[in-house]
């Protein structure tokens, strides 16, 4: 059995395999470190000794069989037994009636839920995520985020702490809250997926191993609620913009603009994926960011070549954005598309609102689109100036190195 | 034992590093830069295979460093304290192994990463034993 393959399958039945332990026996702080426990026996001997034929049935009784021992001999250390009643609704406390829906799936988005819990900062969702959803190993994701294993396993264990202590029940939320839960669900998806996608230093772009997770546990969740906008919405804006991922870096590595990359690089198989999700979302309404975002990926993605895109309807859907996001980076794409769709000098125009904003006026990307918009414009000398402004604001260098370049092409005599 | 190799830069090798035009030293063309990643992430990916890495950073640029320092009892910030041709730290590596020599020989092989002209020659990295201890500081 190859290796791959058993990684695959334990990824795959991590969350669940976690859920029934939890659902059966709380504790989610101690059942964490079982699950990964069996994971990691698994790991080693399945590969050799072959799959059982009921994995998860295997999984979750070894790490059933972790959580006792562990909380054994926790108990003698510190009586935690007090503290399991506040893991157990009443409800729980008895054996659920055997015509209860198998509720693996539920689980798993329970889960996601518990720890993207808004009580936990945005790094510690991302790692409790990646780790007791996703099944990844401390050590791998300390990687994947450059921070040392020992500062990552107490992002961790403090976080695990955080939710046992704040007594969150194991279960669905319920009424108005859950919304703003799912909401949360997707931004740390989406904080993963970015990490992954625009490292934030160093002399490489591009992590892919966090983009592909991002992905995965999309595909998790919009397997689970096939009927939500905006969880379609998002994994079709990973996919359609993932799909461009190979054309973004040219043969040294550089950065290479939209406009300019190779389209026959872009991988079709993804486009068309994301291209029949967002098209299938779009009709049902309500219509929020992310599937406003997938549609404007779609139409980049679509076009022939840079100069057939459609900048009229990638305004128009900016425009819609703007309404239900106030950001000041579309507000920047926005003023883009307008140059595009109407000429320089419009687009120019849009950019002088945003040098007042506080939250963006200090930004790169401010001046490195009024660069590009100025030598649209013909007016070089400005957009030479323009370029090295942004350079110098910018702290990642093959950024730099790109706005140099285009500083070079314009040098005067 | 702990060792820390150190290495320099000043704003304008930066400059040239990121390319920028008439920076006073020759920028960079993109294919030395691919290869400078490329040596930069065998060498630390062979320290971390040989389980010697601890840790390693590159920081940016010195013109984003802040400086800050007591007026009349208040921290007051500078930014970009550094002149142009000023060398400071450019980015470290934190390595654990047997023997002073055996980290001088690690930061050794940094002399062989490509470069354009000159820069190697100009080029130099400081190793520097970590106090961990009580028992390290009597060494």
């Amino acid at each position: 059995m190859p290796a791959t393959t058993v990684e695959d399958l334990l990824r795959q039945l991590a969350p669940q395999v976690l859920g029934a332990v939890v659902r059966r026996y709380g504790h989610f702080d101690t059942a964490e470190d079982a699950t990964q426990e069996a994971l990691l026996a698994a790991a080693t001997q399945w590969p050799t000794g072959g799959i059982p034929d009921n994995p998860r049935g295997w999984l979750i009784t070894v790490a059933s069989r972790r959580l006792t021992d562990l909380l054994r001999s926790e108990q003698a250390r510190q009586r935690r037994e007090e503290t399991v009643a506040r893991w157990m609704l009443p409800g729980q406390r008895v054996a659920p009636p055997a015509d209860r829906p198998a509720a693996d799936f539920d689980d798993t988005l329970i889960l996601l839920f518990l720890c993207c819990h808004p009580s936990l900062s945005a790094a510690s969702q991302i790692a409790l995520t990646l780790r007791a959803v996703g099944g990844l190993a401390t050590a791998e994701i300390a990687r994947a985020f450059l921070v040392p294993e020992a500062t990552m396993t107490r992002r961790i264990s403090r976080a695990k702490q955080q939710i046992a202590a704040s007594g969150v029940p194991f279960r669905m939320p319920a009424g108005p809250g859950r919304a703003a839960r799912l909401a949360a669900v997707l931004h740390v998806l989406y904080l993963i997926f970015n990490e992954g996608y625009s490292a934030t230093s160093g002399p490489r772009l591009r992590r892919g191993e966090l983009t592909g997770e991002a992905i995965r546990l999309a595909r998790l969740v919009h397997r689970l609620l096939p009927d939500d906008g905006e969880v379609t919405g998002l994994l079709a804006l990973m996919l359609l913009t993932d799909a461009r991922g190979a054309a973004r870096t040219g043969p040294d590595g550089e950065l290479v603009p939209m406009a300019d990359q190779d389209r026959s690089r872009w991988d079709r198989a993804l486009i068309a994926e994301g291209v029949a999700l967002i098209t299938r979302a779009l009709p049902r309404g309500p219509t929020g960011p992310y599937q406003l975002q997938a549609a404007i990926a779609a139409v980049h993605d679509e076009a022939p070549s840079a100069g057939a895109t459609d900048w009229p309807q990638i305004t128009a859907l900016y425009e819609l954005l703007m309404r239900i996001l106030d950001n000041p980076v579309v507000a920047l794409n926005h003023a883009v598309a307008v140059a595009m769709a109407r000429g320089p000098r419009a687009g120019l125009d849009l950019l002088g609102n945003l040098e007042a904003d506080q939250r963006i006026a200090a930004d790169h990307r401010l001046q490195a689109v009024r660069a590009h918009l100025l030598e649209m414009a013909g007016d070089t000398a400005a957009a030479r100036d323009a370029y090295l402004a942004a350079a110098r604001r910018a702290t990642n260098l093959p950024q730099q190195r790109y706005l140099h370049a285009r500083a070079a092409r314009l040098a005067g005599p | 034992m702990k060792y820390l190799i150190l290495t320099y830069g000043s704003q304008q090798d930066y400059d040239a590093l990121s390319g920028k035009p008439a920076s006073g030293v020759p920028a960079w063309s993109p294919a030395d830069f691919a290869a400078m990643g490329a040596f930069m992430e065998s060498f630390t990916r062979e320290l971390s295979e040989s389980g010697e890495l601890v840790e390693t950073r590159g920081l940016t640029a010195p013109v984003h460093a802040r400086r800050l320092r007591l007026q009349g009892g208040v921290p007051v910030v500078t930014d970009g304290p550094y002149a142009e041709t000023e060398e400071v730290l450019a980015g470290y590596w934190v390595v654990e192994c047997d023997s002073f020599d055996r980290a001088t020989e690690i930061a050794g092989r940094l002399s062989q990463c490509p470069g354009p002209e000159g820069v190697a020659e100009r080029a130099y990295a400081d190793v520097r034993p970590v106090a961990e201890s009580q028992a390290g500081l009597d060494l």
